[in-house]
Parts: C-alpha cells; sequence; structure tokens
C-alpha cells in the first residue's frame, strides 16, 4: 500500500511539474514564434501536430471556420488539425476561464473573442490566455492594435427600411423623438456586450463633446443639465425609451427590418445583410450611404485574437494568426474581406471593388470605436454606467 | 447478570437491523439518499457559497477585489438599491409569478379537460385526440414561441413583419395578445398542458371505478360525483401537476426570450441569465436561490394538502370496469373542438416548420421563394444558405444527432429505472423520515432553474479533482439524469401509489424472491405508467438547451445546442430543419417502444 502511495505521489509531482513547465513554455515559445518566418512556424507547427497535438480554437464570428479551412489548404500537412468551434458572445468567458488549465480534452488553444476589456480582465491579467503578434507585421498595423491583437474589425450601421422613402434622419437626437419610439431596433446591451461597449463609449469626455455640440445644432440651443450628468445620458436615456427588442440576434434584426415595416430602422452588424434574402435588399438603406449624420451613424467593434495558457501547440496558433493578418488569409475565397463590415488592421489590406462598403478609414470619423483603454480605466464609475444601462433596459 | 443486560440490549438493535435491512425499500431508499444527497445537495451548497464570493470578470473590476474573496455587495445592489432591485428582481419576479400561476392553471385546465372526456366519456376519436395531444409537450417550448409568434405578429406590432393571421385574415391582433405576459401564459399552459394530461389521465384511467358506481347506485348526481369522488381522487395529481408546471413556467428562460423581449417583459429567469452574462454572477446565483426557495416552499404546500389524505389505493385485486359519460348530443361539437384545437396546436407548428424551413424570404410562402438548399444544399449555395451544406448532408449535424439520440437513450435508462425504484420505496416506506427524504430529494433538481443548474455543474467540473468531467459526454449524462430524475420519480411514486401493497404481499406470502415481485406483478400493472417514466427523460433530453449550453463543449455539440445556436444567430432556416427533425425522432421512439413494449408517451392514459 506504501508503495502504491508513493507510486501516486511521485506520477501526480511529475504531472504537476510537466503542466507547470507546460505552462510557462507558452509566453517563451510565443515570444520565440513572433521572431519567425512562417516558414519557420510551419515547421514547428508540424512537429506539434506530429506530437498529436491540434488547434482547437473558439470564434464569435462564423467567418473564423471558412478562414480555417483556407489555412488549412495553405499548410497542407495540417489539414483536419484545426477545429472550429462557434461559441455566443455571452458565454465566451464563462467558458473560456473554466476551460484553460482544466486539462479537459479537446479545450481550446486559442480563440478569437469580442470585447477587449472583458478579454483583458479575465484573460490576460490572470494569465489565462497570452498575446502574441509578430514581428513582421508591426510595421503595418497600427501599435494600438497589436496588444491585445486585433483581427478584424466588425461595424454596426444604422440602417433602415425604405419602402416608403427616406426617413430623413441627418442627426442621433432624432433617434430620442416620439416618432421613433418602438421603431429603433437594436440589440438587448445587457446581453451583447459590444452593443453596451457602444453606450458605455458615449460618454467619453470625446463623445460628450460631440454629442452636445448635436444637441446644439439640433435643437438650436445649448444642452443644459436637467436630470442627467451630460448630454451622453440624455440621449442613450432617450434611445433606450425608443428602442425596440423584438429582435433577438442581428440576423433576425437586419430580416426582420427589410421585410417589416416602412420606416423601421436597425443599428445592427452590417455583414448580416448577407442574410437577407435577395428580392429585400432592396428594402434597405444604410443611412451613412444616405447622408452624413451628426454625430455618429454606428459603431466599430474589435475581433481579437488570443493564446491560451495550456496550449500544446502555441506555434500552430501562432502561425494561425499571421494568416488571420495576412493578405491571403483575411482577403482569401470567401473570407472576412469578401463580406461587407469586415476590416482587417493590416493596413496593405482594402477592401475589394463592387462592395457596398468603404473602407476602415472613411468610417473611422463616422462610428463610435470601442476604446478598450476607456472603458478599462473607468474601475468605480463603470458600475454606475452599467447601472445607468440596465435599468433603463429593464423598464 | 452484567453481560446479559448487555446482550439483551444489543440484540433487539440488531435484530432491528436486520429486520431494516431485509426489506429491500429500506436499502433502496439508503442508496438513493446517499447518492441523491451527494448529487442535489453538494450543486446547491456550491451555489449558496458562490452568493458571497467575487467572481472574474465585471465583478472582480467593480470591486477590484480578489478573485474568489468574500462580498455582500451582491446582495446589497439586489436588495438596497432601490431602482436596481426594482429592475432586476422584484419587477421580474412578479412577471415570473404570474407566469407561473397562470401556466399552472390553464396547464391543468386544458389537459384535466382533456384527460377527462379521453378516459371517463364515450368521445368521438380518442384515439387519435390521445396520440396529437401530446404532440405540444414533445416540442421545444420554445418552438411553441417561435409558432406563436409567426402566427400574429402583424404590420402594428414588434418589427411590423406579417404573420399568418393577418395574411389569410387581415386581423392585427393587439400588442398584449402577440408580445408579453399573455402568450407566454398560453404557450407555457399549452406546452405543459400534455404532462397534465397525462399525469391526471393516468390516475383517472388506473381509478377504482366501484367507487363512483357506489355513488351511483346511492343516487348521487353526475356532478356530485365529479366534485366529491373523482376530483378527491385526482386531487394528489392534480396538485402534483400544479407544482411541477409552476415550477417549470417559474424556470422558464427561452419562452420569456421570444415572448418577451419585444416589451421588455422579463422574468426572473431572463434576468438571472442577464445578469450572469453581464458578469454579475453573485446576484445570477441570488436570484437562482430565491427561484429554488419559492419552488421548496411550493413543494411545501403541496406536501401539506397530499399528506391529508390518508390513502387513495385505486388499483387492488378488484376489477375496476370505468363506466363512460355519455356525452349524446354534445360528443360531436365536443369532438370536433378538441380535434381542431389538437391540430391547430400539434399539426400547424409542424407544418410551419416544414414552411419555414424551405423558404428564402420570411413570409413569403409562394413556390418560387422556396428551395431545399437548407436541407440538401452544398458548398455552391452557402452564400444563400450562409453554411457550406445543408442539414441532411452535414456531418456536424449528424455527429449532433447521434450525441443527443445517445444521451436521452442513456439518460432515460438510469433514471426510468431509478425513478420506478424511488418510487416502489418512497410509496411501500410512505410515512417515514427516509421516504420523504428521498422522494423530496428526487424531486429537488427540477426546483432549480436549468440554467442556474448547468453553471453550477459547470463549476462543479472544474473544480478540484471533477476536472476529467468537464466537456464529457458523461457530465452531460449525469447533469441530465439528476435534473430529470423527478420526472420518472414523479412518475414512479403516482404509480405504485395506485398499486395496493396486499397484491406484493400475497406474493412475499409465497415466497416469491423481490426481483420476481418487480418484474412480474408490479411492473405488468402499471407497465403504461412506468414506461412514461422512462419515456418522459427521453423527450425532456431531446429538447433541452438551458441545461446543456454551458456544459456542451462547442454550441454544435448536440442537436438542440446547435438548433437553438441556429436560431439565436439567425440561421432559421436551419433551426426549424432542425426542429422538425427533432420532433420526428421524439415520434420515431415514441412509435418504436408502442411497437416493442405496447406502452408509450400517451398510452399512459388513452384512447
Amino acid at each position: 500500500m506504501k508503495r502504491f502511495f508513493a507510486l501516486m505521489l511521485s506520477l501526480l509531482m511529475v504531472c504537476s511539474f510537466a503542466l507547470s513547465a507546460s505552462a510557462e513554455d507558452v509566453p517563451d515559445a510565443l515570444e520565440a514564434a513572433s521572431k519567425m518566418t512562417n516558414e519557420e512556424l510551419y515547421t514547428k507547427a508540424k512537429e506539434e501536430i506530429a506530437k498529436g497535438a491540434q488547434l482547437n480554437f473558439y470564434s464569435t464570428t462564423s467567418f473564423a471556420e471558412k478562414a480555417a479551412a483556407n489555412f488549412m489548404k495553405a499548410y497542407p500537412e495540417l489539414d483536419g488539425k484545426v477545429i472550429y468551434a462557434e461559441i455566443d458572445d455571452g458565454e465566451t468567458y464563462t467558458k473560456l476561464t473554466n476551460q484553460i488549465g482544466s486539462g479537459v480534452k479537446d479545450s481550446p488553444d486559442m480563440a478569437l473573442v469580442q470585447n477587449g476589456p472583458d478579454l483583458k480582465v479575465n484573460l490576460l491579467e490572470d494569465e489565462l490566455s497570452y498575446n502574441y503578434f509578430p514581428e513582421a507585421l508591426k510595421d503595418v498595423v497600427p501599435e494600438e492594435y497589436q496588444e491585445p491583437t486585433v483581427v478584424t474589425f466588425i461595424n454596426s450601421l444604422m440602417i433602415y427600411n425604405n419602402k416608403e422613402g427616406s426617413v430623413k434622419v441627418s442627426n442621433v437626437w432624432q433617434l430620442i423623438e416620439e416618432p421613433w419610439k418602438g421603431r429603433v431596433f437594436f440589440k438587448d446591451p445587457t446581453n451583447e456586450t459590444v452593443n453596451l461597449n457602444f453606450l458605455i463609449m458615449l460618454t467619453s469626455p470625446e463623445w460628450t463633446e460631440k454629442l452636445t455640440k448635436a444637441y446644439e445644432a439640433y435643437y438650436g440651443k445649448a444642452w443644459e443639465s436637467k436630470d442627467f450628468a451630460s448630454a451622453s445620458y440624455e440621449w442613450i436615456d432617450g434611445f433606450l425609451k425608443n428602442v425596440n427588442y423584438t429582435f433577438t440576434s442581428a440576423s433576425k434584426i437586419a430580416t426582420g427590418i427589410a421585410s417589416g415595416a416602412a420606416g423601421n430602422m436597425g443599428v445592427f452588424v452590417f455583414s448580416k445583410l448577407r442574410k437577407v434574402a435577395e428580392e429585400d435588399r432592396p428594402n434597405l438603406t444604410v443611412l451613412q450611404f444616405e447622408n452624413d449624420v451628426d454625430c455618429f451613424s454606428g459603431f466599430m467593434y474589435n475581433i481579437y485574437a488570443t493564446v491560451c495558457s495550456d496550449t500544446d501547440c502555441p506555434y500552430t496558433c501562432a502561425l494561425f494568426i499571421n494568416w488571420l493578418l495576412s493578405e491571403e488569409g483575411f482577403a482569401g475565397e470567401k473570407s472576412w474581406n469578401s463580406s461587407q463590415g469586415y476590416y482587417s488592421p493590416n493596413t496593405t489590406i482594402e477592401k475589394p471593388e463592387g462592395l457596398e462598403d468603404e473602407s476602415y478609414m472613411y468610417w473611422a470619423g463616422k462610428l463610435v470605436f470601442e476604446d478598450l483603454d476607456y472603458i478599462d480605466g473607468l474601475g468605480a464609475d463603470y458600475a454606475d454606467i452599467y447601472r445607468f444601462i440596465n435599468v433603463r433596459v429593464s423598464k | 447478570m452484567k453481560e446479559i443486560r448487555q446482550g439483551l440490549r444489543r440484540e433487539p438493535i440488531y435484530f432491528r437491523a436486520k429486520a431494516f435491512f431485509s426489506k429491500p425499500a429500506n436499502l433502496i431508499l439508503l442508496f438513493f439518499l446517499t447518492v441523491l444527497a451527494a448529487l442535489s445537495l453538494a450543486p446547491m451548497v456550491t451555489m449558496l457559497t458562490n452568493m458571497f464570493k467575487v467572481h472574474a470578470g465585471t465583478e472582480k473590476k467593480l470591486l477590484r477585489l480578489k478573485v474568489g474573496s468574500l462580498t455582500l455587495n451582491h446582495f446589497e445592489m439586489l436588495f438596497k438599491d432601490y431602482e436596481w432591485g426594482k429592475a432586476n428582481f422584484w419587477i421580474p419576479l412578479f412577471n415570473s409569478l404570474i407566469v407561473a400561476c397562470g401556466a399552472g392553471l390553464l396547464g391543468i385546465l386544458i389537459g384535466g379537460t382533456v384527460a377527462w372526456f379521453v378516459t371517463r366519456s364515450d368521445l368521438k376519436c380518442k384515439k387519435f385526440i390521445s396520440a396529437v395531444f401530446v404532440f405540444p409537450y414533445m416540442m421545444p417550448a420554445w418552438t411553441l414561441a417561435l409558432f406563436w409568434t409567426n402566427m400574429f405578429q402583424n404590420s402594428k406590432v414588434g418589427g411590423g413583419v406579417v404573420g399568418m393571421v393577418e395574411s389569410v385574415f387581415g386581423i392585427c391582433m393587439p400588442e398584449w395578445f402577440v408580445f408579453g405576459l399573455f402568450p407566454m401564459i398560453v404557450v407555457i399552459g399549452l406546452h405543459y398542458s400534455p404532462f397534465a394530461y397525462l399525469l391526471i389521465g393516468g390516475i383517472l384511467k388506473n381509478m377504482d371505478a366501484t367507487l363512483e358506481e357506489s355513488a351511483t347506485i346511492l343516487k348521487a348526481s353526475r356532478f356530485t360525483i365529479i366534485r366529491r369522488v373523482t376530483v378527491p381522487i385526482i386531487m394528489p395529481a392534480v396538485l402534483s401537476t400544479f407544482l411541477l408546471i409552476f415550477s417549470s413556467g417559474f424556470a422558464s428562460y427561452t419562452v420569456p426570450v421570444f415572448l418577451g423581449s419585444a416589451t421588455r417583459t422579463f422574468t426572473l429567469s431572463t434576468k438571472m441569465r442577464a445578469l450572469i452574462q453581464a458578469g454579475y454572477e453573485g446576484q445570477g446565483y441570488i436570484i437562482a436561490f430565491i427561484s429554488i426557495l419559492l419552488g421548496t416552499l411550493i413543494l411545501g404546500v403541496n406536501q401539506y394538502f397530499t399528506g391529508k389524505r390518508k390513502s387513495f389505493t385505486t388499483v387492488t385485486g378488484k376489477s375496476g370496469q370505468v363506466s363512460l359519460v355519455k356525452l349524446k348530443e354534445a360528443n360531436w361539437p365536443i369532438s370536433v373542438l378538441l380535434i381542431f384545437l389538437t391540430l391547430f396546436f400539434a399539426i400547424m407548428p409542424l407544418v410551419s416548420f416544414a414552411l419555414e424551413s424551405v423558404i428564402r424570404q420570411p413570409g413569403n410562402y409562394s413556390l418560387s421563394n422556396m428551395t431545399l438548399n437548407f436541407w440538401i444544399g452544398t458548398e455552391a449555395s452557402q452564400f444563400e444558405t450562409g453554411m457550406p451544406s445543408g442539414i441532411l448532408i452535414n456531418s456536424t449535424m449528424w455527429s449532433g444527432l447521434a450525441r443527443q439520440v445517445g444521451l436521452a437513450l442513456a439518460v432515460s435508462m438510469v433514471v426510468g429505472t431509478c425513478g420506478m425504484l424511488i418510487g416502489y420505496a418512497c410509496v411501500r416506506r410512505r410515512g417515514s423520515f427516509l421516504s420523504r427524504a428521498v422522494e423530496n430529494l428526487a424531486f429537488f433538481p427540477y426546483l432549480m432553474p436549468a440554467m442556474a443548474f448547468g453553471t453550477i455543474y459547470l463549476a462543479v467540473a472544474t473544480s478540484g479533482g471533477f476536472k476529467w468531467m468537464y466537456g464529457s459526454f458523461f457530465l452531460l449524462g449525469l447533469v441530465a439524469g439528476v435534473k430529470f430524475l423527478p420526472f420518472a420519480s414523479r412518475s414512479g411514486v403516482n404509480s405504485m401509489m395506485q398499486i395496493s401493497p396486499e397484491i406484493e404481499e400475497a406474493a412475499t406470502i409465497f415466497g416469491v424472491p423481490w426481483v420476481t415481485r418487480m418484474a412480474r406483478i408490479l411492473f405488468p400493472i402499471q407497465k403504461s405508467a412506468i414506461i412514461s417514466g422512462y419515456l418522459l427523460p427521453v423527450i425532456n433530453v431531446m429538447r433541452e438547451v438551458a441545461l446543456f449550453t454551458l456544459l456542451v463543449p462547442y454550441p454544435r455539440y448536440l442537436l438542440t445546442t446547435m438548433l437553438f445556436s441556429f436560431n439565436e444567430t439567425g440561421y432559421s432556416q436551419y433551426g426549424s430543419a432542425v426542429t422538425l427533425l427533432i420532433i420526428l425522432i421524439i415520434i420515431g421512439i415514441n412509435t418504436l417502444v408502442n411497437k416493442l413494449t405496447g406502452a408509450s408517451f400517451d398510452k399512459g392514459i388513452g384512447g
């Protein structure tokens, strides 16, 4: 019996050393990988696969499946070894924080996630995942998108049903007026964190100033403090009072607006237009393409790549992230760039001709961009803003 | 002398223990007391501690405390902050209570009425009504919610999408009819009315007819017989059913999501999920705990009422010939009305899902708008359909289906057997502490909202020495087994309560072993009701989403999580196709069981 316990104890110690060693190896491996060429990474990846590893990755965007398929075509010896699983925004961090380090079979090796502040707080700060960014792309990807690594931007735009002509919206303050009650469709921000972040971003000094100016332009008088701390809070309050939450997903908002009542407007993911039936497409107008809106016509958020701390294939993960950031990966057949509403942080990749879309730079001045540092730096104020939004959504 | 005294003291205990352990019912109760305490109470303790802990994410960010440290902040926010508490707790609580009570009453009213007509009257087309009436229970509840919106949405409410009723009749139903508490009550009530039908009908069918006949001989009127004989006999089943529907309505997540979002009608379940999703896990667990407390309170009330009656043994060695009430001229009108209603709520959703799975453009049912690409499409149609292959040629779908069916069958075998054993043991030792404890423990998981139950098991499976379970088929089976045991145990208890102990005692006198008594006497007498106990978990597993959503390794692991993911993300045609498949599979299993054993999901009662 004593021998048995001694054996078990030894095994346990060996296992824990092995686990801790592998955990320490991942940042080193990623550091080394960031300096390697794709050929060198491919060699390393093949070694990892030969040892029995496979790259399991979670993604909140379904286009990643096609990107993975194209990746395996480009690197045939990894064929069948990159396994995609779609994950919902709401459950992303619950799943990842519980699965990483659990030693569970087929747990994720990396993830493509949204909501940067949560990525930072839940995974990166606790070293449950690590950032990886290749040295070779440092000159073509702006620094603020290198840590954490952004692999694509996605925009949500104001799009309306034009069956009875233009809705003639040129200022966002129009959307809080009575005629829009129940006619603006938006995903419940307490269920969709990027929508929540959009509203939170409006409370930043930059957007408060812009909203105050837009108020003056629309009402012809300066904004005065009545019941709200700033013009932003007043706009959020009015907007949420008018929002209709009938549709629970962006795709449903897109198809619902297209086939629904004239004059209805949605703020939803632009790329979801692909889900709208061909016959209904002419019913939709992107507000920004009709006229400039004072002071925004939607918002833009980021999809980040992060490598799990317990991965047994860090080099394969690195190679895959390189692929997503490259022209072949991002703009390959039927991948992100072939659809409206996806933009690469790699400045050398442009949207193809013929799409009803514009470049990332075009949207830069027209949309509310998610700023990880602002949201993360809110500290205790975050709770107040969340509370402000939550009680209004629930009413 | 001292030794003799000690011996005398020991002997009664020894003999008492020997007598105690010689009864199979006691051994069964002890075994289940241990297992259920570990599987029900341990997760409960985990949940209780989570109410006072700081979790990763939002809580950690807001409180600036280490993950796992103790805090009362969750309680303070929920109960001290008036505006927050009102929006996140009190209004959702009120809504949940209204929905649960309304659905419970409606379910019993519809299910009980139909059960009475089928079992106690000479209604026409009983077989058809009995077979078709249970369809809505086989469907996931939220598919009925989708069907409701498909039917009644109109240009004046919601997104202005025209539904079938407006399309065909030009009628626009008001908003309260289409979204909010009213349709939630109707949908959940309709969904669970077959359940009421099964349980109440089972009692009515097996009821000793001599009781009613005696009342008839004593010249009691039909109404008096129903009031003084029939209703008291079925009252335990009615209360049990109300409790089950109440708890289901209270914990329902998907129906309020689909029917309440447009009007911001939150229930405790939707609020709990929203809070957990937003990172306020502690508050989510508090809400889950309160839901369980309320459920336990209802259970206590039920126990009080059911405990009042002394005995309602309805199956004895005597004959139970049922005399049917003659409906006379009312027979055909009632039959036609029931056929119409059952067809509308049972067959129309199937037709609707079949149509929805082949149309490109919502609301346009013309032939030119139809395609089979969502079923058999290839990569060539990917741009239109959004997926590289149609449902029938999609390997992911087949893998998900195989796992779901395997899980349902495995859970059914284990849970059905456990339910029958628990039923037997609890009834035989009725009134004892062990019996009450096991019956309540077996029922306890039912009071836990599925979402909270899944989350708790997720926490258990990712901690300490249980990590080997996470993401495994075993964990899904374990969670489903514990969660759906109440259906089987209730069915077991209800069926065994109908059997007089004299029947078994007679066999015991002749030295018939326990296993033979179970297999050759008790099981055949209540075969249909016991097999219902096996079928109920199958159906529950085949349509469950909330319980598995956090435990599957990825959303497309099981067919139902895949289906919900399709609907959530807007692949509604795929969602409709998979829903149709699930319903057909359940009907297939029901038919197969019927052919092999003669029992079926509806056979427990009917026609």
